[in-house]
């Protein structure tokens, strides 16, 4: 085997790697400390995208730890979805690093920022991993290494609403591994493995033998990947932790943690279950439902909110319904657009959450109505949340519309066009509580009551990146379109 | 007869699923926090229980493999990954044990209606 042949094992490894050895660089040598996780955070991108093009010309890259095949050994598998996956978390967390590395400097105290260096490096890693891996008890691992890493990044900040939200996110998400775990337990009894691939088979005809473990698990798996990726009746826990953590862990969290668990119970519903699961018990009906609730009450409860960053958070409940109806429509082109709204949804989600913090860095302002006159003072980043709101909304020219559009198609495909009603009523929820804070803080009369500090170069070049990436994702969506109509169709 | 008698024989598969809901409900419903975080050890180890339960059989030995010898041998699989699962609940714990300590720093309570209506208050 040459060196190249292992880039699925080393995406994950180099990222831990830099987790363990940040904070002894950050001891010794602090200059060096962020510039070699973002060495580490570019080498994975490259090995991704390496691995990107040789999976499209070969086919599967099946990866086996230590050379054990399965069901002993744990297997990677990389495949165009995954990759395509696994290239948003890696290329959108490099690109959050750049603006954390500077604004953490007035967020957190000095001597915890090469330990923040560390979480950061970890939930990246984790999430690779998730995203990579072919077996569900690595699968927990992993799971378990990303709740501990995405609560500690939030109750880094010590203060006592970061405590509060992070113990309150920490309890409920042990509850979600918990269900995970017996859910696996009862696979695992019907069974006897762990590998999708094998489960998958084996599963068919369990499903005769069985029935009752394996509907139980499917319960399971829901509850623990609705708790973990904030599906709409159990999404308790995402306000406080996304509103109170640091500016860029807020967009990490928002932009990726939670999308990172949808993608994994899309594999389990489609690569780890057979096809007779999903037709003989409604679990697509199941999913489609709590995430049109979700679409509607995530834009009814921002409304409410008086203060910007908890709505920004309340606004990922309602986007992350989007995700979840592809699943619930369980067709081709609606899967293609929850996947392009993943994309399209972790970048922008992420750059309104840079927003928040530039804003809060150089005026010191958090609530809405403080906002009025703004872009005056602050014209690019008051831009930026333009572009990112009408990327929310769906206006044509941005990638909001794109997914949007794919999802309506495919509920009209599968003859059900009431969704496509209420795809456009969350879409118009969305303007009502966006759309005010653009025109106040362009049109007011009066000028911007508080004193702002000149906003530094990197952190706008950042958000100049962001706008012109969503441009992009609405114009030119065709390569992103038919990579994933490809590899969505094989499962249908 | 036959779903009671399914029961007795598989008595291990009950205690450790009643074990889980026990630490389940302790864990939604009380807002002591340290009860909360025993409540979740409970949870785990009800899930490590059915696990090793699996992979036990009557009369099974450890899975050392001697020439010509045919005996009945425990499924090793189980329990290796039950370990694996025990270290991360331990993490989990005492991450969540801190958390405490720092909250009670600031309210002097680990009750979380109290913190509530302290909050409240202000």
């Amino acid at each position: 085997m040459g060196f190249a042949d292992h880039f699925p094992a080393l995406i994950v490894i180099v990222l831990f790697f830099a987790a363990f050895f940040s904070p002894l660089l950050f001891r010794w040598a602090e200059k060096f400390s962020a510039p070699f996780v973002t060495a580490a955070l570019a080498a994975a991108l490259v090995m991704t995208v390496t691995l990107l093009v040789k999976v499209q010309q070969t086919g599967t890259v099946l990866y086996h730890m230590g050379g054990w095949p399965p069901p002993w050994g744990i297997e990677f598998k990389a495949d165009p979805l995954r990759l395509y996956i696994l290239l948003i978390v890696i290329s959108v967390s490099l690109w959050i690093f750049v603006y954390a590395v500077g604004d953490l400097k007035h967020e957190l105290k000095k001597e915890v920022i090469g330990w923040y260096y560390t979480l950061y490096a970890l939930l990246v890693g984790s999430m690779a991993g998730m995203a990579l891996t072919n077996d569900l008890f690595n699968l927990f691992v992993l799971m378990e290494i990303c709740a501990i890493s995405a609560c500690a990044i939030i109750s880094i900040k010590e203060d006592r609403e970061c405590f509060e939200a992070s113990f309150k996110y920490l309890i409920l998400s042990a509850m979600g591994t918990g269900c995970f775990l017996l859910g696996v337990a009862m696979l695992y009894m019907a069974t006897g493995y762990l590998n999708y691939s094998l489960l998958q088979v084996e599963l068919a005809e369990a499903l005769t033998l069985y029935p009752r473990n394996i509907f139980a698990a499917a319960a399971l798996f829901i509850v623990a990947f609705g708790i973990k990726a904030a599906l709409f009746p159990l999404h308790v826990w995402l306000p406080d932790a996304h509103a109170s953590a640091p500016s860029s862990s807020s967009a990490m969290l928002s932009g990726l943690v939670i999308k990172i668990y949808a993608f994994t119970l899309f594999l389990i519903f489609y690569q780890v279950f057979p096809r007779e699961l999903l037709e003989i018990v409604p679990l697509n009906e199941i999913i489609l439902w709590l995430a049109s609730l979700g679409t509607m009450f995530g834009s009814i409860y921002a409304m409410l909110q008086t203060d910007l960053k908890k709505m920004l958070a309340y606004s990922s409940i309602g986007q992350i319904g989007y995700i979840f109806m592809g699943i619930g429509f369980n067709q081709d082109l609606a899967l293609v657009g929850s996947f392009y709204h993943i994309m399209v949804h972790a970048v922008t989600k992420a750059m309104l959450f840079m927003v928040a913090g530039v804003i809060i860095y150089s005026t010191g302002v958090r609530q809405i109505k403080d906002l009025a006159g703004i872009g005056r003072v602050l014209p690019i980043t008051m831009l930026a949340f333009t572009i990112g709101s009408a990327s929310m909304i769906g206006i044509p020219g941005t990638g909001g519309l794109i997914s949007k559009w794919y999802l309506a198609l495919g509920a009209l495909e599968i003859g059900r066009p009431f969704f496509v009603l209420v795809i456009l009523a969350s879409s118009l929820l969305n303007a009502i509580y966006y759309m005010p804070i653009v025109v106040n803080a362009f049109m007011h009369q009066e000028d911007f009551k508080f004193k702002a500090k000149p906003v530094p170069r990197f952190m706008l070049v950042s958000l100049v990146i962001g706008m012109i990436f969503i441009v992009i994702s609405g114009i030119f969506s065709k390569p992103v379109i038919t990579l994933l109509e490809k590899s969505i169709t094989v499962l249908f | 007869m036959e779903v009671l008698n399914g029961i007795i024989e598989n008595y291990y598969y009950m205690v450790a699923i009643i074990l889980f809901v026990i630490g389940m409900y302790t864990m939604l419903t009380h807002s002591n926090m340290i009860k909360k975080i025993i409540a979740m050890n409970i949870m785990d180890t009800s899930v490590f229980l059915l696990f090793v339960a699996i992979g036990y059989s009557d009369g099974g030995q450890a899975p050392i493999i001697k020439e010509g010898a045919e005996t009945i041998y425990v499924n090793p699989l189980p329990g290796a990954l039950i370990l694996t699962g025990i270290v991360v609940a331990v993490s989990v714990t005492a991450y969540a044990l801190s958390l405490v300590v720092k909250i009670y720093r600031y309210y002097g309570t680990c009750d979380y209606d109290e913190i509530c209506e302290i909050r409240s208050q202000e």
